[in-house]
């Protein structure tokens, strides 16, 4: 079925290409596989593209994307769990959170080129920034709506108030949490074309970028696929950890 | 209200729970209500306190004042001569049994020890002595939700017991279970907690449990709950076989004068 309707696909595609008649609007999905080859290899002494195969602009986005979203879910996790338990820094905070994420992440990549020049800080922070708020918000809202009937069981057992955080509050916050992480990832992801708007190669936001420069569309295709594509498989790999990791989801 | 510890008088022992003049109150959408009281009780160590009355009559509101959930509107609870404090000097069984998921069976156990500051080392061991006395072999690496209700409301008791507080209490921890498990842990409880001699006060709305269980009951009016019905058990707490007991003569009588005093007092 699944293998069906991405041939469906293609045809589509390719029918779309031939109604369009021109590879630099719509490129031919044979035009793309052809790039994806000579990215993938060195031809007439020149490797992929701008020096470096897809793999390695994908790896070095990749890279970036975990650093920055890592950066961004630990911040998001501090900040949810001190957003969820102290009302006073929730009511000054809280509106901050939603502002900043109210923001494209281009907006204030501009400030933090200012601020950290163009090599690889301003891309982790505009990450950072951006994966920030989703886990902020998820962590914030389990935390405050923790089960009172398992807190309570734990104060009788003689927990402290640090004890119930860390062994019943954030446990019971997890399959939440990890909900705003996947969408934190999710965000990382699609802000990294953005961070790679400025001196992106190698990287594949770089790489679409460059190739939008000289209308190389199936270059450009090609990018998006593999952006696509590696974020699905992510997604994945999330998932499977969160079943790894909260097997009493939806059980209790 | 002083937190200050009671002293008791010459030979005097120190009740495990003392309620002086307690009455409570609930904000409700149409002004307070009256709970509960005002009420006066001693339980003397070693007792096993049933509390029966219909729903609603303030007995699960009582024993979260003994808990120290909450602060009486007025009057002074006492545990041990001072002040009730969650997690100090009671072990506590809610209706359901509140176990952590992300932990096994052995789990749970373990971090009531914890909490309780029993050492690494230790806790290893008893573990498995805890879950043995409430009759579960085996469970201990299984998750919660691998196991019956009857066996999660055991792991909760034990729970409640690794501790190894004075007083235990127990709220309804039966109500959800079946008739069948129901009876088994009854009679458990009414085993362990005459092997351990720990201070129990056990809420109910049956009849048949209060008799069966308590060492006394006492049987509350509806809302605002005041006493009612104060009685002692004088059957056997030991040597006698649940059927035993509960074909006593004695048990059926005592059963339909605590069964009278929930009607007349829920009426």
């Amino acid at each position: 079925m699944r293998v069906l309707s991405l041939l469906a696909l293609l045809a589509l595609w390719q029918l779309a290409a031939v109604a369009a008649g021109n590879p630099s609007f719509v490129p031919a999905p044979r035009a793309v596989w052809d790039q994806l080859v000579l990215l993938s290899t060195t031809h007439d002494g020149v490797r992929g593209y701008s020096g470096h195969l897809l793999v390695e602009h994908l790896a070095i986005s990749l890279r970036r994307i975990l650093i920055g979203s890592a950066l961004g879910v630990v911040a998001g996790l501090v900040l949810g769990v001190v957003l969820g338990t102290v009302p006073w820094i929730r009511l000054v905070a809280e509106p901050v959170v939603t502002f900043v994420r109210a923001l494209p992440p281009l907006a204030y990549f501009s400030l933090l080129i200012i601020w950290f020049g163009i090599d690889e800080t301003p891309k982790l922070w505009l990450l950072a920034i951006a994966a920030l708020p989703p886990v902020a918000v998820a962590t914030a809202a389990a935390v405050h709506g923790a089960p009172t009937g398992l807190v309570e069981a734990a104060r009788a057992l003689g927990a402290s108030r640090r004890d119930v955080i860390k062994d019943v509050v954030l446990p019971a916050a997890l399959p939440e949490i990890f909900t705003g992480v996947r969408l934190a990832v999710g965000v990382a992801y699609s802000s990294v074309v953005a961070a790679e708007t400025v001196n992106g190669v190698p990287g594949i936001g770089g790489m679409v970028r460059d190739a939008q420069r000289y209308l190389q569309t199936d270059v450009v295709v090609l990018g998006l696929l593999a952006i696509g594509l590696s974020g699905l498989l992510i997604d994945g790999l999330l998932r499977a950890a969160e079943n790894r990791l909260i097997p009493w989801r939806g059980r209790a | 209200m002083s937190s200050r510890p009671e002293t008791a008088g010459a030979g005097e022992e120190v009740a495990a729970v003392r309620l002086h003049e307690v009455e409570h109150v609930y904000g409700g959408p149409g002004g307070p209500v009256a709970a509960l009281g005002p009420i006066s009780l001693t339980v003397p160590p070693g007792a096993f306190l049933v509390l029966v009355g219909a729903s609603g009559c303030g007995k699960s509101t009582l024993l979260r004042l003994v808990a120290g959930f909450e602060r009486p509107a007025s009057g002074t609870v006492r545990t041990g001569g001072a002040a009730p404090v969650p997690g100090r000097g009671a072990g506590i069984v809610f209706q359901q049994p509140r176990l952590f998921p992300w932990k096994t069976v052995g789990g749970n156990v373990e971090l009531a020890l914890r909490y309780a500051g029993v050492p690494r080392a230790e806790r290893a061991r008893r573990v498995p002595e805890l879950l043995e006395r409430v009759g579960l072999h085996d469970v201990a690496d299984r998750r919660i939700w691998e196991i019956s209700g009857g066996q999660q409301q055991r792991v909760a008791i034990a729970r409640a017991l690794a501790g190894d507080d004075p007083l235990l209490l127990l709220d309804e921890p039966f109500a959800a279970l079946d008739a069948l498990t129901r009876e088994r842990l009854q009679e458990d409880l009414r085993r362990v907690s005459a092997q351990t001699g720990r201070t129990s006060v056990f809420v109910t709305h049956s009849v048949e449990e209060a008799v069966f269980l308590g060492s006394r009951v006492v049987v509350l009016t509806r809302r605002p709950g005041r006493i009612a019905l104060d009685l002692d058990v004088t059957l056997p707490r030991t040597g006698v076989e649940p059927d035993e007991l509960r074909a006593l003569p004695e048990y059926a009588a005592l059963r339909a004068e605590v069964g009278h005093a929930v009607r007349a007092a829920a009426a």
